[in-house]
């Protein structure tokens, strides 16, 4: 009832005379994500170095024990979202496959809906915006742009080849709007944000040209890699950063002796071009699905006592790497986790991986677990800290193949063996040395759980996988604040400030809860 | 709650298990004792002397074949002419032998049943024995009401049973009467490490300052609080940062009911187990008219 009437305002608002139209550009100067305001969450990352902390400090570690709920939205026929919330000009916009809903930032009250059929699900991580356009992955292959102030189709092109795009939120950079997926293996497409135009392909399937990288199978055809997490973006170099996926066949590598470039890389490709500038790989010759797909965060600060422009990432693997990102050199790799033994140790930046721990048929104990020692839950980076928090996840696992031959399929538990269970942390890191400054125990929390969002106002904010929100202090892990949203959290938390007021907002399941300070006056 | 849903997200990482759920076409031969109580109880010796120097009893896995029954795992060979085929010809590149001269097909049919009982819970291969006899057992010499509820007797610490032989597998109930760590180590074996944890009723003491502890069986906790059902049979609600809480390593469940037990009273204990079943509910959603309605 509520919707139909805003869909006839919105019509209203569609064809509104010309008076109202300038009103509405006074109010809304386009938000830009290469020059961010932190009122706004323009991106998946929040902005292009995917540092994911807002400057806003309304909220303080002094203060946020008052926070409070301002509203719920819920998004009729979803569950398990795992949608980043996009805020431009005080309105929310939260995502799913075919479908966008504008939200009023302030109350949680609908202002346009966008389905296009069939109602979808699945793992959809968030839209982007750009010029006024928000960016709509479709389950039948097609690519939308949208006018962000009405909902209104722009363009709607097939995705080029016919390929399927996975759920990542899209990277809007340099007026291309950048998207990937995993069928038939990985790869990344870039096209014009403006007009829908295809402009590039980048697949780390190495073809002829690359014959380094096509020696690195063993003989056998390169396959597998997904994409499936968005990336980060460095105008300045002009380069995007993204992870690469697992190699096929997933568990048995006897097939496929050698590295096998570029699975599990952080790649870094020419944004005009798509083509490779670098490319870091951080497990070679991969069986146990170790994806680089965790977010690479960009940050300029002193690495040893010289300025470094660095690539700083929170692997699956369990280690911690520092690269630099100008040109993917090795800085430094520390281990994140008590227990690490899918590698017998290093050669120089290189891992060497342990056959002994390969799946086997009887099943293999193996630390970290598949599940991994972090995984697509965002980390954050405070720059006034200089610290790296992020989602890191204790234990281990038991990789299984159903037969010893090539192409085996399998699955894999968590360890029963005491000490190995699953348990999740909200860990902070000193980013230049990796050391750990503290540890928050999400106790009942074991898997995967959600991202997280540092703020200059000192506060850390940390959602639990079953539905805690929890606002910890930056500086120490202490808890400050909670609450529970009764469901199942797998998306990460944005803030945004409207007339004034700083928000915190977080999907916990099927509902947007929206967080500020009380009303009259924060001090 | 949230432990249930937890182990649902446990269950979504064997990506195999969803592929195991749905039923695969049988286009082979029907097999003429499928639901044949006698013919699965004579299934099970003739498994238990052919069957069981490779692989596990009651479908664990043994010293040198997989487990035939495990949660969690996914079988090439699903379907009942899939199984017999197995049995009779064996499996190529495996030391699984052919049993084709050595066993008629009726008697491989027959392991056939037993296996795919197996398969499903426990209720669907259930254990011979007096039922009667077990049933006095569980609440007499084995004192099991005092933990746990069938059918609205006996008390609220452990898990309610009523329903035991529809949710666990055979192998299962009797890792619960006989290993201490059977909810993590599951239906047992020889690969223990193939098993997939069961739902634990971890123990907790929990101390208020200045009042003495409250023993029990933790039924949900955060970061922030815990809820307790004491062994008093009452509930408690904790809030963390206001208690110190130890939590025991050793389940309350006993594990030597092999031991305090004769064997025909563990026998007909699991027999009787192995039956607990309510009869089964419609899924999916339904509407109920009759309320004042919105439209």
């Amino acid at each position: 009832m509520r919707l139909r009437h805003a869909l006839v305002s919105g019509l209203l608002l569609a064809s509104a005379p010309a008076g109202l139209q300038s009103w509405a550009q006074v109010r809304a100067q386009t938000p830009d994500p290469a020059k961010p305001d932190p009122k706004d969450w323009l991106t998946y990352s929040g902005q292009y170095h995917a540092q994911r902390h807002s400057q806003l400090k309304q909220i303080t570690a002094a203060n946020v024990g008052r926070l409070q709920a301002k509203w719920v939205y819920h998004m009729t026929g979803q569950k398990d979202l795992e949608a980043v919330p996009i805020v431009a000009n005080g309105v929310m916009y939260v995502s799913q496959y075919n479908r966008i809903d504008a939200l009023d930032a302030r109350t949680g009250n609908v202002i346009w809906q966008f389905q296009r059929q069939p109602i979808a699900t699945g793992a959809q991580r968030g839209t982007g915006y750009w010029n006024n356009k928000l960016y709509v992955t479709t389950s039948d292959k097609h690519l939308l742009a949208l006018d962000a102030r009405n909902g209104s189709v722009l363009w709607d092109v097939e995705v080029h080849d016919g390929l399927q795009l996975a759920g990542q939120a899209p990277l809007i950079a340099k007026g291309k709007l950048i998207v990937s997926g995993n069928q038939p293996h990985g790869f990344i497409q870039a096209y014009d944000a403006d007009t829908g135009k295809y402009l590039w392909s980048w697949t780390p399937v190495p073809g002829a040209d690359d014959p380094t990288a096509l020696a690195s199978w063993g003989g056998q055809k390169p396959d597998g890699m997904p994409i499936w997490v968005s990336g980060s973006y460095d105008p300045d170099l002009n380069l995007i950063y993204y992870g690469t996926g697992q190699p096929e066949p997933q568990w048995a590598g006897e097939g496929r002796k050698g590295d096998n470039l570029y699975s599990d890389c952080i790649v870094a490709l020419d944004v005009d071009t798509g083509k490779l500038k670098w490319a870091y790989q951080n497990t070679p010759h991969d069986t146990h699905d170790y994806d680089s797909l965790e977010m690479p965060v960009l940050v300029n600060g002193m690495w040893k006592g010289k300025p470094r422009k660095m690539v700083l990432q929170a692997n699956r693997n369990g280690f911690y790497y520092i690269l630099d990102r100008t040109n993917g050199e090795f800085l430094q790799a520390t281990q994140f986790v008590k227990k690490v033994d899918w590698l017998k140790g290093w050669d120089g930046g290189k891992p060497i991986p342990d056959p002994a721990h390969d799946p086997s048929v009887k099943g293999t104990t193996t630390c970290p677990s598949t599940a991994g020692a972090t995984n697509w839950p965002s980390p954050t980076y405070d720059p006034q800290l200089h610290m790296f928090y992020f989602v890191a996840q204790e234990g281990c696992g038991i990789n299984l193949r159903d037969t010893a031959r090539n192409y085996a399929g399998t699955g894999y538990l968590e360890s029963p063996e005491e000490g190995k269970s699953w348990q999740l942390f909200t860990r902070a890191l000193d980013a230049f040395t990796g050391k750990k400054v503290w540890d928050y125990e999400q106790v009942t929390s074991h898997h995967y759980g959600p991202g997280l969002m540092s703020t200059a106002g000192g506060v850390l904010f940390s959602p639990e996988e079953f539905g805690q929100f929890t606002a910890l202090d930056s500086k120490t892990g202490k808890v400050l604040w909670h609450f529970n949203t009764g469901d199942v959290i797998t998306a990460s938390p944005v803030s945004y400030s409207v007339e004034g007021k700083q928000y915190v907002a977080v999907i916990s399941s099927s509902n947007v809860f929206a967080f500020g300070l009380p009303d009259g006056g924060a001090k | 709650m949230r432990i249930a849903l937890a182990l649902a997200v446990l269950a979504l990482t064997v990506t195999t298990a969803d592929a195991q759920r749905r039923p695969a076409p049988d286009t082979g031969p029907r097999n003429p004792f499928a639901d044949n109580q006698a013919a699965i109880d004579e299934g099970r010796s003739l498994y238990n002397s052919t069957c069981t120097s490779c692989h596990g009893a009651n479908g664990a896995a043994g010293e040198f074949g997989p487990g035939l029954a495990i949660p969690g795992r996914s079988y090439a060979r699903t379907t009942d002419s899939q199984i017999f085929d197995a049995i009779q010809h064996g499996i190529t590149g495996t030391p699984m032998p052919a049993q084709q001269g050595k066993l008629s097909d009726d008697q491989i049919w027959k392991i056939t049943a037993y296996v795919k009982g197996l398969r499903g819970t426990a209720i669907d291969a259930p254990s011979p024995g007096d039922v009667a006899a077990g049933e006095a057992v569980f609440w007499d010499k084995g004192d099991c009401g005092s933990c746990h509820m069938v059918k609205g007797r006996g008390s609220i610490i452990g898990p309610d049973l009523s329903n035991l032989g529809n949710l666990r597998k055979t192998n299962s109930i009797i890792d619960a009467l006989t290993k201490e760590q059977h909810r993590v180590y599951g239906p047992g074996g020889a690969q223990p490490h193939l098993l997939t944890p069961l739902p634990t009723w971890p123990v907790v003491s929990v101390t208020v300052p200045g009042r003495p502890p409250v023993r029990g069986v933790l039924r949900n906790e955060d970061s922030f609080s815990l809820q307790v059902m004491g062994l008093d049979q009452q509930l408690h609600l904790f809030d963390r940062s206001k208690v110190k809480v130890v939590y025991e390593q050793k389940s309350l469940m006993p594990s030597d009911y092999d031991k305090k037990l004769s064997k025909d009273e563990f026998d007909n204990l699991v027999a009787y187990l192995t039956r607990l079943g309510v009869p089964p509910q419609p899924s999916g959603a339904v509407h109920m008219p009759g309320g004042p309605e919105r439209d």
